[in-house]
């Protein structure tokens, strides 16, 4: 498993682009690691990426200082089209408290076409999770290029934000 | 001239001429109330096939077991209507070789649910009589131990599968036995009302009955074996210890994820024959997730798994125009 430069998030930048109050005070509590509620466990989230944009695209938005949570741990996959359906469910089996898969956009896979196969794959996939009584907001697949730091960032924030609000899962099964 | 006559006809002369090493069909077991499969070799032994509404088995399952030698034998077999798209699936993918099968296709009225009625009588059931000839018009009736007989409509303990079925008729066939089934139950649009009760469920209470099905699960792999498009038989991650991709550990957990390796690996090809459902020793209902998951297919893609030959599966193939994701 690779970790991404980019979960350490450095709180010195992050303050200087900070917004508004409550902004900064969600973001410091997340960074953390504490949620909200305050004896709740900070929520796990795997982020299964390709080696070409989206973890690119995550290395950019930690060279760029982009703030955001530090719940999020990447495994680096070749291609997208690499990626078992199976992956996703061991991680939520394993107790992870939401699933995040990103890849290039159609069009720019470096193979040329492993994301045209994978978005069919997802697609059943987050139809199936949802049938297993996993809500929508524990698992998102989207593309974020290496250049879309920016992107990657608000990706993040807006994953992190919604499953912290549902918080750490309690499974009965998968 | 019945199905059953259909059958033993093209079967002896397959046999006969030497086209075929050996044809696959059903038999009875130790009376006419068990039906189990065949394996007929000899011209003079093909009397021994039948045709009748408890030939549930789908044999296309052992053409999947010869798939590490397909060069070796030249195999007949019988197919239903759902056994057939279980065949095409395997076709459209070149993973069994059409030069080396003959196909009796056998047009089906629908297939009795033994564990209906053994749920209702237990191990008091002795004898189950159907009616004869090509029909399901008719009363089943169940003799039990103590001699009592109970009658049954037909139409009310067919598999649940039969009653939404769309394809009676075999899709693909060398010889057809007999005309085609009259397609009464056939629909317009496929039928998914059984998974409806399951669907409705909020999140919570899918878990939690999906916990109390899934602790039952002993994984045997009779689901896995018994399918016949689950064909990486001899290297199901399932089975892999190295990488250990599913636990040894038995709970709910470990076995909804090993039972999910499963359906997304058969996604396209699964035609819901209902193969894994009546494999179950635990009767773990499994139509709960390819049921669903053929739904969704048909939501994405408008297709039907194993009904075209010169198709190929959804997730072989990819489409530039996908409106998939965001």
């Amino acid at each position: 498993m690779a970790e991404a430069g980019t979960s350490q998030v450095g709180s010195a930048a992050g303050e200087a682009s900070a917004g508004p109050a409550a902004d900064v005070e969600t973001s410091a509590s997340t960074d953390a690691g504490i949620a909200a509620s305050g004896d709740r466990r900070p929520v796990k989230i795997i982020g299964i990426v390709c080696n070409w944009c989206s973890y690119a695209g995550a290395d950019t938005a930690g060279v760029g200082r982009f703030k955001q949570p530090a719940n999020i741990r990447l495994v680096r996959v070749p291609c997208t089209g690499r990626i078992d359906p199976l992956f996703a469910l061991k991680a939520f089996e394993k107790g992870a408290d939401g699933v995040l898969i990103s890849g290039c956009h159609p069009g720019d896979c470096h193979y040329s076409e492993g994301n045209y196969y994978a978005r069919r794959k997802f697609e059943l996939l987050e139809r199936m999770i949802h049938h297993l009584g996993i809500p929508k907001e524990r698992f998102r697949w989207t593309w974020v290029s290496a250049s879309e730091g920016q992107r990657w960032q608000q990706v993040v924030t807006e994953f992190v934000a919604g499953v912290e609000k549902l918080g750490p899962r309690k499974a009965r099964a998968l | 001239m019945s199905r059953q006559d259909h059958i033993r006809e093209f079967a002896a002369s397959a046999l006969g001429e030497g086209r075929v090493d050996y044809v696959i069909g059903w038999k009875f077991a130790y009376n006419s109330s068990e039906v189990v499969p065949a394996f007929v070799r000899d011209p003079a032994e093909v009397d021994q096939l039948v045709w009748n509404p408890l030939c549930h088995h789908n044999l296309v399952t052992f053409l999947k077991r010869k798939m590490p030698d397909p060069l070796d034998a030249r195999i007949g077999v019988c197919v239903k209507g759902c056994d057939s798209r279980t065949l095409v699936a395997l076709l459209q993918e070149e993973l069994v070789d059409k030069a080396k099968i003959y196909v009796i296709g056998v047009p089906c009225d629908g297939i009795i649910d033994r564990r209906k009625l053994e749920k209702q009588f237990a191990d008091e059931m002795v004898a189950i009589d159907y009616p004869e000839g090509d029909t399901t018009d008719g009363q089943v009736t169940v003799t039990t131990r103590q001699g009592e007989r109970k009658e049954f409509a037909t139409e009310d303990v067919l598999l649940d599968v039969c009653r939404l079925c769309r394809y009676p008729n075999p899709v693909y066939a060398d010889d057809m036995a007999g005309p085609p089934a009259a397609e009464p139950q056939r629909l317009p649009e496929p039928d998914w009302s059984d998974i409806a009760d399951f669907e409705g469920l909020s999140d919570d209470e899918k878990q939690a009955a999906l916990e109390r099905i899934y602790a039952t699960c002993i994984r045997c792999f009779a689901c896995i074996n018994m399918c016949p498009v689950c064909f990486c038989w001899d290297k199901c991650v399932n089975r892999s210890r190295q990488p250990e991709l599913v636990s040894q550990k038995v709970g709910p957990k470990e076995n909804l994820l090993f039972q999910m390796v499963h359906m997304m690996h058969i996604a396209g090809r699964c035609p819901s024959c209902g193969a894994c459902d009546r494999a179950c020793p635990v009767e773990i209902p499994l139509y709960l997730l390819h049921r669903k998951m053929n739904k969704e297919i048909y939501d994405m893609f408008r297709f039907e798994p194993g009904t075209r030959l010169d198709e190929k599966p959804v997730f072989q193939v990819f489409d530039i125009k996908d409106q998939f994701g965001e």
